[in-house]
Parts: C-alpha cells; structure tokens; sequence
C-alpha cells in the first residue's frame, strides 16, 4: 500500500475508535453487523476477485462457524474464545471437503456445485435436530459479561475483523496471492510455468472458508443466536451482491460495499422484510445487466481467458 | 443377508420394495422434465438457467389457483393441468425477451449470477401472491384412490405420471429428431453462428427454445402438485436435485437427463429408507462419484 493508502487507513482506524463515544447504541450495533459481513465479503472476494471462482454457496462455511462456537459454548461448556478460534478451523474443514471436488470444476459446473454442497449443509443442520435444534436454533449464546455490552463488542469484533482483513491482505500481496491471481486470469499459463493450479484454487477456497467462519463465529455471539438460516442460499447471496456493490478487483472494495449493503439493508429489509430478497435480486440483475461497461467490465474483459470460447 | 434384513427390514419385502420402485421412477419423472429443460436452455444458449427451479414451483402454483378458480366440473383438473406449464412458458418467454437476451455471450459467471438473482425475484413474487402458507392441490376424481400392487396400496395418481413419463419421453424425442424445429436446436447447439449465417432467425429460436424448457418445468410443477406440499422451498429443493441430474447424466445430454433422473428418483426413494432424515447426502455422494470418474456426466461431453 502507499503511504497515502496507509494514512487514510490510521484516520479511518481513528474515526472508527472514538465513534461508539459519541453514536447510539443502536449505530454501534449496526457497525458491529458492518464489519462482520466486510469480513465474509472479504474472504468471499479472495475467491471471487482474485481467484476467478463464484461460489454459490459461501454461507454454508458461514454457518459452519457460527455452529461450531454456538454448540462448543452451548453444548459443551466450552469459553467463548476457545469456541471462537475452533470456529474457523472447523469452517476450514468443511471447506477442505467440498473444495476437494468443488475446485476440479470450472466456472458454471464450479458454482453449480458449490450450491449444491452449500444446500447439504444447510439440511443436515436444518434436519439434524437433535444437535442443531433444527428450525428453532440454539439460542442464548451470548459473550461473557465482559464482552457483553454493545461498545465492548465493537471494539473485540473491530479487532479480530481488522487482523482478519489485514492478514488476507498479506494473503493477497504474498507469492500465492499472485500466484492466484495469475490461475485466474489464464489458468492454462499459470501451469505451464509451474503452478499447481487446483492446488492454488483448494488453498484460496479453504482459506476463504476460514475466515468465513471466523464472520460466522463472531455473529454468533453479536446475535446471541444461530439458525439454519444462515446456510441457506439466500444467505450466500448476501457477499455476492457485497462485492459487486463494492468492486470485485479492488482488495477493500468490499469493505464499502459491506457499509452500502447494511444500510440499505437497515431501511429496506426492516420496514418491508418480505421484499428484501426481491430488491436484491433486482439490484444485481441490474448491476450486471445495465453496467456492463462497469467494474463489472473489467471481469468481462478476461472472458477468453474462463471456460469455452466466448461468442460473439 | 440375515445382517442386512437386520439393517433394513425391508429388504425381504418384496412388494414394499416394488412400491418403492414405482414412486422413485415418478419422482424421476418430474426431475426429467425440470431437467431436460435446463439441458435444452444450456445446450442451445449457454445460459445454466438456475431459475427453472423456480418455473417449476411457478407451475405448482397456477395449479393451485387454477384448480380454486376453475368452474367445477370432471374436466376442471385437466384444464388446470394443461393452462398452468402455458403460464410458466409465457413467464418464460417475458424474461427471455426482457432479460435474458440482453446477457447472451457474457461471462458465464455473470449469467449464472443474473439467473441466481431470478430466483430471489420470482421467489418473493411468489410469496406476496400466493403467501406463506402451504397449499395442496386435490388429485382428480377418478384417480384420487389407490390400486393394490402385490397386495401393497400404491395411489393411483402414481400410475398416470409413470404412463406419462415414456411418453413425453418418446414425444421429446419425436420433435428433436423429427421435426425441422428439433432439428434447428440440435443445429444450434453445435454451431449457433452457422445456423444464423444460414437465414436461421436464431434470435427467435432462443425465445422458442426458453418457451419449450419453461413449458416443460411447469408441466413437472403442475403434475407433482397433487403428490407434494405447494411450498415456498420447492424451488431450491428441484433445482439442487435437478442440477445433480444434469450433473450425473452430463449438462446438454438429453438421453443421460432421462437415464440420471430415472436414477436419482429411485435414489431419493431408496434413501428414505436407507438414512431417512439426510437421503440427499447419498444423492451428493453418487454426484461426487460422478464428478470424480467423469466429470462431463455419463453421457456428456467434456468442457472446451
């Protein structure tokens, strides 16, 4: 980053530190939901935008990380941030089987299949009630008290959200991050001068699982509950329309496209929930459809480079 | 084999079994038409259309209104049956023309990602119509009971979708290789460019072909209506299992749509009794075989 991007950071970093000291409650709470959906964003981008892959079922390894911290602290009696770290390694783990035959694919066949994987998720916590609590959720996860309040909460999801955001930054500037980016835009070359292809494309889907998890871990204690809900299809929709909101080829677009989603999401979604999933589908197809020409151009523009021959 | 009858008691029952056998190639069936579909609209567009999921829940719907709205009257079910896959076509053919046509030789990921946004839409479309609640469609009269099958009841509406099955079958094959219009979409699926240079107005095509694949997903929702709960989830339910049709019997194929959803129906049927409450992890696993061994399917072709 150049030095502007960094002093633009530390003012950002500083505005978000004193803001809780002087907005309502509610406002500190919806800056929590903000910074939790960056993350997912983000770790969905590192596949999306770097990598080249769409993954229609991301809020499967979401939800696999909510779960984990909501049964370890529930069901086992386990501290919050125990069950916090276990929450993305167990969303990794998910991730590392269903990439295994996820990553083979490419393209259309690829998304399919993510979908699909997406939904077995979504029933084996939907039907296994005995341990999911089925339709019901867990409820009563909450933080220890110390954690408990609003502000407190902002600080810690700030904290582990921005490590989290750095740390995929480094991801993305490493050699593998280049690496990544080079199988995405012409994953033919990239094996000929060496790179393990599927192997780059496995690490980017279990490291974009990870921290999906680690988002999923943290709302489940901002939510002080967990519901099949978060696996289900339209949940995997919600990064989607994130990053396409922000720019897929920029490494922090998500993060405004995450304050966009939220805030339309807080006027739109809470006044009329019912027509929530209609405007989101309707913005998207709209994003696509009408600004082609967009940041959205720029992902066409590599489209020889992607799956069968492009016609004109 | 004692170990085995220990495992599932109902493996020595023969008739249980042949039951089973029955409604598994009637879930099938339904799976045939939702994904022959998607096959027909891959093959000749290039678009994974995700939304046919949605036109067969669409199709279910218009059941429902049609059979409350339709005089009463001994033909009013079959009326139903042949007006609701009509407005799943005409559904069909107003996004084709205002939407669809606009994204034809785009990135495939920006395709997939508009027919994703279509569910949403035609989703919560369906809830402010139709609302939350399930509804169920009456099956006709005359095949409202059941026949007994080696003594085992088995409801004879079953026995009209297993008769239908060969024959849409048989007539999809007729109008693909008998007819100039079939022969047009097998021509456009090989070579599109071709086909227009030669006069074809494949822009026309395109919109028949969508009409024909949405008709087909309407009529798959109309005829399981009166065999399921109407419900708000059907859409994402059929096309998980569609999608692991295509998969299976490879995406363009319509031999290997027939084939893979005559077997995943018996899968599904099966899988009920095997593991009862996640059969569709056993539908995931033989998907996973499939992509392991042939990725293209059974009887598809390999990408590029």
């Amino acid at each position: 980053m150049t030095p502007v991007a960094w002093r633009w950071l530390v003012a950002l970093l500083i505005v978000l530190l004193l803001l809780p000291l002087v907005i309502p409650a509610f406002f500190v709470l919806l800056l929590i939901e903000i910074a939790i959906l960056a993350l997912f964003a983000t770790a969905f981008n590192l596949l999306m935008g770097f990598g080249g892959m769409v993954s229609f079922g991301h809020a499967a390894y979401f939800a696999l990380g909510a779960y984990t911290a909501a049964l370890l602290v529930k069901k086992a009696g386990v501290a919050m941030l125990l069950a916090l770290a276990a929450a993305p390694l167990v969303a990794a783990a998910g991730a590392l089987f269903f990439g295994v035959f996820i990553v083979r694919l490419t393209a259309t066949y690829f998304a399919m299949l993510s979908l699909a994987c997406g939904q077995i998720v979504f029933t084996i916590i939907f039907k296994w009630t005995s341990l999911t609590g089925g339709d019901n959720g867990l409820l009563n996860v909450w933080p220890p008290p110390l954690l408990k309040a609003p502000a407190a909460y902002y600080y810690f999801t700030l904290a582990v959200v921005g490590l989290s955001i750095l740390a995929l930054h480094a991801i993305v500037q490493s050699p593998f991050g280049y690496a990544l980016k080079a199988v995405r835009e012409n994953p033919r070359r990239a094996r000929f001068i060496g790179v393990n292809v599927r192997r780059h494309q496995l690490i980017a889907f279990v490291l974009s699982g990870f921290f999906s998890g680690l988002a999923g871990g943290l709302f489940a204690f901002f939510n002080g509950s967990v519901f099949p809900d978060f696996a289900y299809f339209n949940k995997s929709f919600e990064p989607l329309v994130v990053v396409l909101l922000g720019g897929m080829q920029s490494f922090f677009g998500p993060l405004a496209g995450a304050l966009g989603f939220k805030v339309l999401e807080t006027f739109i979604a809470r006044q009329w929930p019912i027509y929530w999933p209609l405007f989101l589908g309707i913005v998207v197809i709209a994003v696509v459809v009408l600004l082609p020409r967009g940041f959205v151009g720029l992902l066409e523009a590599r489209t020889w480079r992607i799956g069968p021959a492009r016609r004109k | 084999m004692e170990f085995l009858a220990g495992l599932f008691p109902w493996i020595t029952n023969g008739p249980l079994i042949l039951v089973q056998v029955m409604s598994g190639l009637s879930v099938g069936m339904f799976l045939f038409l939702v994904s022959v579909g998607m096959s027909l609209i891959f093959g000749v567009t290039r678009i994974v259309n995700l939304a046919h999921g949605s036109f067969y829940m669409v199709g279910a719907y218009l059941m429902v209104t049609l059979i409350e709205g339709l005089p009463e009257h001994p033909l009013r079910f079959w009326g139903a049956l042949l007006l609701a896959p009509l407005g799943v076509a005409v559904l069909g053919g107003l996004i084709e023309v205002a939407l669809l046509r606009r994204i034809y030789g785009r990135d495939p990921l920006m395709q997939l990602i508009v027919t994703f946004g279509l569910i949403l839409i035609i989703g919560t479309l369906v809830l402010i119509v139709w609302g939350p609640d399930n509804k169920s469609v009456p099956r006709p009269e005359a095949l409202a009971g059941s026949v007994r099958i080696l003594g085992q009841p088995f409801p004879s509406y079953y026995l009209l979708v297993l008769g239908l099955a060969p024959l849409v079958a048989v007539c999809l094959w007729l109008i693909f290789y008998r007819t100039r219009w079939g022969m047009l979409i097998r021509a456009a699926t090989v070579d599109r460019e071709m086909l227009g240079a030669l006069g074809v107005d494949v822009s026309r095509l395109y919109t028949e072909v969508f009409m024909f694949a949405s008709w087909l997903a309407g009529l798959g929702g109309a005829l399981a209506a009166p065999t399921v709960a109407v419900a708000l989830g059907m859409d994402g339910d059929v096309l998980i299992t569609a999608f692991v049709v295509v998969v299976i019997g490879g995406l363009g194929s319509f031999a290997g749509s027939f084939i893979s959803a005559l077997l995943v129906g018996e899968l599904q049927s099966f899988g009920i009794l095997i593991i009862p409450a996640i059969s569709i992890v056993l539908l995931f696993a033989l998907m996973a075989v499939v992509l392991v061994v042939r990725p293209w399917g059974l009887l598809g072709r390999p990408e590029e």
